[in-house]
Parts: C-alpha cells; structure tokens; sequence
C-alpha cells in the first residue's frame, strides 16, 4: 500500500496525523506530512483511518 | 417544526425551538429545500454537504470579504477570518504555526488546571449553572493564557466579547439602535488594550503570541499595527464564544443521556472521539456567511451576485448522504469528516485550541463529577446563532 497525499488540498484539519500517527505527522503549519509513502503492513488500518477522515479527501491510497 | 421552516419554505435561523434542537429541522431543510431561503431577508440557505463543502473550498465565488464587520464593533476587516485567498493564505503561514496542534497541547496542564480550580469552586455545592460557572471562564482563561495577557483581565474580557456579541445582555431598557454604539464602544477598548500591550512588549519583549506578532514578517515586511489589531479581534471574537456554546452542547447531551456519559467515565479513551461527533452532531457553530461573488447554480437553485448566503454546517454535518447512520450519536464512529471547523481555506485557526480545551474540559469533569444531570423541573436554555446554552443547571450528589 503506497500513500499519494495531495498537498494543495491540504488544510490543516490534522485528523490524519492524531489517529494515524504512525504513518502521518505535522508539519510546522499543522499540514499533513506523510512518513513513508510505503505503508508496513502493521500500519496499514491506520493509513486507512487517515485517509477515511480526512475532510478534504487530500489523502489517497494505492495498493 | 412549522415554526422553523414555514409553509413556504422560509427558514428562520433564530427560532429559540432550532437553537435547542436543530436536527429535525435539518432533515426537513435537506430534503424539502436543499438552498432554502431566510425568513424576512429572503437570503439563500445551503444544508446539504455537498454543497456546503464546494461552497467553503471556493472562496473566489462563496468570499469571506464582506461588508458587515460594522456590525461587530470593528474598524477593518478581521484578519485573517474576513479576507480571501491569496492575502488571507500569506497571513494563515503565519498564524498557523502558532496554533498547530503541538502549540495547543503544551497549553493542556494550565487548562487542566483552571479547569480544576473552576470545579473546586462548587463542586460541594452538588450544582451549578454550567454556562456562568464554567463553560464562560474556561476558554477566556485560555485565550489570556495563550497570548500572554494576566487572568485579572478575565473580567474585562468577558464584558468587553458580551458588549459585541450580546449588547442586550444586562441592558434591558436599552433600545436596539443603541447597541451598534455599544458594540463600536467596545470595539474602540479593544484596540485600546492591544495598542498598550503591544507597546508593553515592543519594549519589553516576552516569551509569548503577541511579542511574536510584534515582531512578525511577511515577505520581509513587518505586519502594520492595524493588522495586529485586527487579528486581536477575531481572537477574542472567534475564541471565547465558540468554546463555551460547545462545552454547554457537550454538557446537556451528556446529562439528558446517561448510557453515553457513563461509557465515557468508564473509558476515558473514548473521550477525544466523543469530542469529534458531538462537534458533528451539535455543531455550536450552526452555520457561516458567505457572499456571492458571481451567480452560480448549486442542487438547481441559482445564486445571484451579491447575496448573502448562509452556509449551514449544522445541516451538511447531519447529512445522510455522507454520514453512515447520521442521526445516531456514535463516540466510535470510524469515519467523521464533520465540518464543524469549516472546511477549505478558512478552516478554523483555532480548531486544534478548541479541540485541546474540550478534550482537558471533559476528563476534568468527568474525572471530579461523573454523575449529574439538568436539574429537575428545569429546562435549559438556547441562545439562537451560536448555540449557548444560556442557562443550563446541572446537580450532582455530594
């Protein structure tokens, strides 16, 4: 599972990175930065926690 | 619910039976009339998500930019909440780092602790009235606390937000036309307070938001006084009110529902999540203006220039179409991409302080009172716009 984060739809909510923040963190704006865009395994259901909450579906998910 | 919305579909906003309980209305507005129109001005109104969504991540047609700041006792627009992308987007890379969430955490012990201090002021008494007691001072302790400004202000802020937000409040023979002076009246102590805090600072330089601002740059220019001011003014606008109505929402949801408020003083862990769907379900901050800056079509109804039209957060977050099982209050809820905060450009700067304080709010609480409920024999009170409640009793054993 690869993560493809659209930074321009970003806006800083920060549901991705407080309930996955395995695989997301913040920036110094509070913008989503993501971590490995290659997802271990372990950290799959969490990218998919981020992704689903993310209100400005800025977050996709390829397998 | 015809009192709400009428035979013709007009809506009115400040029906005090919407302000208590704005779900019903919510379906019938979603499904009878998804761009519906206020009562008396005939403005449209947006309620399903869809909508609401395109509307706030288009701000070149739904602009933030509008002439009512009057009506708030300021002399400019507030910043960076009443201007547009691109200005707004270079004053937001300068805010946002001071209130990410890692900024907003460090300022959770001193929230933790007012909290606490507010409780042991009656907690022996087994009850309170919530808004006055503890949803009123707890986020502008807050607010004194972030921007570096001493808590014997509390008073005078709290006067200062009630003078614009509520002139009618403890004036009861004053005649409506007096309240725009009253609001510019406290407009001007306002600018008063922050010209002299801001001159404090500029001589004596401290560890805090304002010092920082002082001190700020845009594209190597430093920000005028005026625009320093008037983020000032949308802090204490924006900052105070919007905390205090949710922690009144949060509060009488958990006292008319016992099961869900004891899940949460059984496990704590539930709390954050209960934070998110009651922001979702209660939406305090029922909707935001836009005007129209050119005409366009949304489910079939046209927009023309120059309206303004209401963005109903309350209603696109209530919205079957994009929620699973919307009308139930879920705390574990696994997808919520609630609106509350806004959504596009100018989301909430504030949001991750709001989340901060309610989360802290809630584990105190219920840490020091896990059993209450609305008095008996009371009803609590709503205020319409944003949804305080006014007047909510709550007792508890001692």
């Amino acid at each position: 599972m690869r993560i493809r984060l659209d930074r321009a739809k970003c806006v800083g909510h920060g549901r991705c990175y407080v309930l996955a923040p395995d695989v997301f963190e913040d920036d110094e704006r509070g913008h989503c930065v993501v971590r490995k865009e290659e997802v271990p395994k372990e950290f799959e259901e969490q990218a998919r926690r981020g992704e689903q909450n993310c209100p400005e579906g800025a977050i996709a998910l390829v397998d | 619910m015809a009192s709400v919305i009428d035979e013709s579909g007009r809506v009115n906003l400040f029906h005090e039976e919407f302000a208590r309980c704005p779900q019903p209305a919510y379906a019938e507005l979603r499904r009878r009339c998804p761009v519906g129109r206020m009562v008396l001005s005939g403005a449209p109104i947006i309620s399903r998500y869809e909508d609401v969504l395109w509307a706030l991540r288009h701000p070149e047609i739904f602009s933030s930019e509008m002439e009512l700041q009057m009506q708030l006792g300021t002399e400019r627009p507030m910043i960076p909440q009443q201007i547009d992308p691109p200005a707004q987007t270079r004053y937001r890379k300068l805010l946002d780092p001071h209130f990410s969430r890692r900024k907003m955490e460090e300022l959770a012990p001193a929230v933790a602790r007012h909290a606490r201090e507010l409780i042991d002021g009656f907690a022996a008494k087994g009850e309170c009235e919530f808004d006055s007691a503890f949803a009123i001072p707890l986020p502008c302790t807050a607010f004194l606390h972030l921007l570096g400004l001493p808590l014997s202000d509390l008073s005078f802020f709290l006067e200062l937000k009630d003078d614009i937000i509520r002139p009618h409040k403890g004036r009861p023979g004053v005649h409506p036309d007096e309240f725009q002076s009253v609001r510019s009246a406290a407009g001007a102590r306002n600018y008063d307070y922050f010209r002299r805090a801001l001159d404090e600072r500029e001589a004596r330089p401290r560890d805090d938001l304002l010092t920082a601002l002082s001190r700020a740059e845009i594209d190597g220019e430093r920000l005028t006084r005026n625009d320093i001011l008037d983020i000032c003014f949308l802090l204490l606008l924006a900052g105070l009110d919007t905390v205090t109505s949710t922690l009144g929402c949060n509060m009488t949801y958990l006292a008319a529902n016992p099961d869900q408020r004891r899940r949460l003083v059984d496990q704590p862990s539930l709390i954050p999540g209960a934070v998110e769907e009651l922001l979702r379900w209660e939406t305090p901050v029922v909707a935001v203006p836009r005007v129209v800056k050119r005409d366009v079509t949304l489910s079939g109804v046209e927009l023309k220039e120059g309206e303004l039209a209401t963005l109903l957060l309350g209603a696109a977050n209530t919205d079957d179409e994009h929620f699973e099982d919307a009308q139930r209050v879920d705390f574990e809820r696994e997808r919520n991409i609630h609106a509350a905060f806004g959504a596009g450009p100018h989301r909430c700067l504030g949001s991750h302080l709001a989340r901060m304080e309610l989360r802290v709010a809630m584990e105190v609480w219920h840490e020091r009172i896990p059993d209450y409920a609305i008095k008996p024999g009371e009803t609590p009170r709503f205020s319409p716009g944003i949804r305080e409640a006014l007047y909510l009793p709550l007792v508890w054993d001692v």
